[in-house]
């Protein structure tokens, strides 16, 4: 996963990019015969400093390798703190990366 | 106190944990598993809310009027409303629902996703206000490649 923080003022902006297929049920059909074979993020969660500040459930119909834009107050942070985020997909895999506020 | 018993006032303990807004996250898919089988906006935003009349206003949904690519549309959520959660559907794929987020303490409304829409269709935004009420924004647009068979 890309991840880029930094703040700006008094919030942060963060853009993260997660690399998944994000397969529909539709395209594990075609592809596959089973649609049981449909895979893609279904949970997506960022902390800093031990703290959620962004937080989602995910459906198949974000695009393939979904990029999230979001901001939140940068109240009690400073650039060098840890931006954590993990997602987790139908199949149970989960992966988790981090990155400095810049 | 009988065991059995026990182990009721026990997983409904547990229930209702899972109820009371906390800091840490609320999986959507768990607690509201028929929002993302549900085929129709109108049925997601059910199963999610229950039965709510949203006020059309205070909700700003961005996206382009044309979409080249299907499989990748960019959407921007944006709103000053102090919400609890806000929820994205649309009505151009096999299922509505698309992404519930979960606001906690400091997360600012301003939104930026990618998605895929099968055809042109509508994109409908519910937001829950810490007010109790709920609000919808909403965009059409026209999709020129569809993104849900590549």
């Amino acid at each position: 996963m890309k991840i880029k923080a930094k703040i700006k003022g008094d919030i942060v902006k963060v853009k993260a990019l997660a690399k998944h297929d994000m397969t529909t049920y539709n395209q594990a059909e075609k592809k596959t015969g089973d649609r049981n074979n449909a895979n893609f993020i279904t949970h997506i969660s960022a902390t800093v400093n031990g703290n959620v500040i962004f937080d989602a459930s995910t459906s198949q119909f974000l695009s393939k390798n979904p990029i999230f834009k979001f901001q939140f107050k940068a109240a009690g942070i400073k650039k060098g703190d840890k931006i954590e985020m993990t997602w987790v997909d139908k199949k149970g895999n989960t992966k988790t990366d981090s990155s400095k506020i810049k | 106190m009988l065991r059995r018993n026990f182990l009721k006032v026990g997983a409904l303990a547990a229930a209702s944990a899972v109820v009371v807004p906390q800091l840490s996250a609320t999986d959507f898919r768990a607690t509201k598993p028929n929002t993302w089988t549900a085929h129709t906006v109108d049925d997601a935003i059910k199963a999610l809310y229950g039965a709510i009349t949203p006020i059309e206003s205070g909700v700003t949904v961005g996206a382009p009027k044309v979409a080249s690519n299907g499989g990748a549309i960019p959407v921007n959520v944006k709103s000053d409303i102090d919400a609890k959660t806000v929820a994205v559907f649309q009505d151009a794929n096999p299922e509505a629902a698309v992404i519930v987020f979960e606001m906690n303490e400091g997360a600012i409304l301003n939104y930026d996703i990618k998605i895929k829409m099968g055809k042109s269709g509508t994109i409908t935004v519910i937001v829950e206000g810490k007010d109790g009420k709920f609000y919808v924004g909403k965009k059409t647009l026209e999709v020129a490649l569809g993104g849900c068979e590549g």
